[in-house]
């Protein structure tokens, strides 16, 4: 269990690394929340429409953009430099391959995540004082969920000639649940409301995302093998 | 099986189910009662249900499928998912272009984001992506890999979207006139539903396998074109 | 084979008129209809949204047979060379 946790860490910390030194990803997926929350502003007739009513949503909608970008590119730069194949072979399970990269993945969307909630916050004026501890919870959940079933199908768009312009078409449709549910928690929660009138939506997130970290480690290896 | 076997097994099933499906327009027309409340139009719903259950058969035969052959390897059984994805196209499509037909009139909206057009709406664009990601590859083996995944993954959602889309509209109930496929459906109306179910199944199977055999056709047809050069 | 074309050409002849019948419908729908004949209208759009979504049926269905016998006879003519 041990030997098999360092090879998770060993992917995750190369990524992450990667990431640190580069911040190629996060400024790119930062930007664009930032100025998806600016153009939102813009889309919405503020005399018809509470912003705050809209915000919670939008906020999961700029994750789901944002993240699908970042998410992406998660197996573009091994590709370009044949280091997949070195990966591939190396005596790691291909299971901890994937773990290494989502877990990866979801750091860095959490943290725009965060960013993301702070930002629409601010522009949407949101309390974000009450529930807050409740609310990066589920965003976190809801993160781990979305970077699972993207890693997974990045690695498939990342096998075909359509590349990223295939993600949208294969991951959108798996992410309804994510969607209703974590925007059910969510929003109750941002109004002030307690945390045990949303616990049946925080449950069956983390289902889902349980589900989804579950099944993309089980089906990884058949997407890279070759 | 031997083609020449399934097609006779896909022409019983199709001759089967074609003649059902006269007997099902029977008794869409002229046998089943009119709906108190929706009046006609509720007559839709006799092929509209139907044709999203054949759907929702034809996913899970597919993951089944998919799943079996990334374990077995047996390329007979990624020829058997595709065919079933196929005809799973042609039955959500059949489900959307009625269930807007049905809704115009008895609901007054083209579209409602009910649980059976919702799911069935996803479920559409998990066979396009199913057939999108079988044909962009390079290698046709990880072609048939990637669609595999696909498959299992759709199916393993359908019940996350199914339970969160009924939550969903019980938050956000839009009106409904009548209820017609409640338990208390009337005994005819039941009966025309589960012989339209019947007749869909048939049909379904009996393309499937004819679709099957043009696929072990091709196959074959492949490696002796390639152990001949 | 002689029987599998005839069936094959009544179905798509039927299968036209469906369409032509199905296409007519949808056009006067969406081009509106002289004030004289809305009433009528009214009563009869159930009837021609039924028939539609029952013509569908049996479009799409055949569309598959159709899609699917085709592709049977190209491979069985690649199989004969």
């Amino acid at each position: 269990m041990n030997h098999y946790l360092v090879q998770v860490w060993a992917i995750l910390r190369k990524d992450l690394l990667l990431e640190i030194r580069s911040l190629e990803r996060i400024g790119a997926m930062g930007a664009f929340a930032v100025l998806a929350g600016v153009l939102f502003n813009f889309s919405i007739d503020t005399t018809a429409v509470r912003p705050d009513d809209v915000a919670t949503g939008l906020i999961w909608m700029t994750l789901i953009f944002g993240g699908l970008l970042g998410v992406g590119r998660t197996f573009q730069l091994e590709a370009q430099d044949g280091a997949l194949q070195g990966i591939l072979t190396s005596p790691a399970p291909k299971d901890a391959i994937f773990l290494g990269k989502t877990i990866a993945n979801f750091v860095l969307l959490y943290v725009v995540s965060i960013l993301v909630l702070g930002v629409f916050g601010l522009f949407f004026g949101l309390d974000l004082g009450q529930n807050l501890g409740w609310v990066v919870f589920v965003l976190g959940i809801g993160s781990l969920g979305f970077v699972a079933v993207g890693t997974l199908f990045a690695a498939v768009a990342a096998g075909t000639h359509l590349k990223e312009t295939l993600l949208p078409v294969l991951v959108f449709p798996l992410m309804v649940p994510m969607v209703i549910y974590g925007v059910g928690a969510m929003m109750p929660l941002v109004n002030g409301r307690p945390i045990t009138e949303v616990e049946g939506n925080v449950r069956m997130l983390g289902a889902f995302t349980l589900a989804a970290v579950a099944a993309g480690a089980v089906l990884f290896r058949y997407v890279v093998e070759d | 099986m031997t083609t020449a076997g399934m097609r006779r097994g896909g022409t019983v099933l199709t001759v089967l189910g074609l003649a059902g499906l006269i007997v099902l327009y029977w008794m869409c027309f002229f046998w089943v009662s009119t709906e108190v409340n929706q009046g006609v139009v509720q007559r839709i719903f006799y092929v509209h249900v139907p044709a999203a259950w054949t759907s929702f058969l034809a996913i899970g035969f597919a993951a089944v499928a998919s799943a079996m052959y990334l374990w077995l390897r047996d390329d007979r059984l990624d020829r058997a998912a595709l065919c079933a994805i196929e005809g799973g196209l042609v039955f959500a499509t059949l489900v959307l272009t009625t269930g807007p037909l049905w809704g115009k009139i008895a609901w007054g909206t083209y579209w409602t984001w009910e649980p059976r057009l919702t799911l069935t709406l996803l479920l559409w664009f998990i066979f396009f992506g199913y057939i999108m990601v079988r044909n962009s590859t390079e290698d046709p083996e990880k072609g048939k890999r990637f669609a595999a995944v696909v498959a299992i993954i759709g199916a393993m959602d359908i019940p996350f979207i199914h339970l969160s889309v009924v939550w969903f509209r019980s938050l956000h109930p839009e009106p409904v006139v009548a209820k017609p496929d409640g338990p208390t459906l009337p005994g005819d109306m039941l009966a025309t539903l589960l012989f339209g179910v019947l007749v869909f199944s048939l049909l379904f199977f009996g393309f499937f396998l004819f679709r099957y055999a043009v696929e072990a056709l091709r196959a074959e047809a492949d490696l002796r074109a390639r152990s001949a050069t | 084979m002689i029987m599998k074309n005839t069936v094959f050409r009544s179905l798509i002849l039927s299968l036209a008129g469906l369409v032509v019948t199905a296409a007519v419908t949808l056009a006067q729908e969406a081009s509106g209809v002289p004030q004289a004949n809305r009433l009528a209208e009214q009563n009869l759009r159930p009837y021609w949204h039924v028939f539609a979504a029952y013509s569908l049926v049996i479009i799409m269905i055949g569309g598959w047979a159709i899609s699917i016998a085709r592709r049977l006879r190209a491979i069985e003519d690649r199989w004969v060379d």
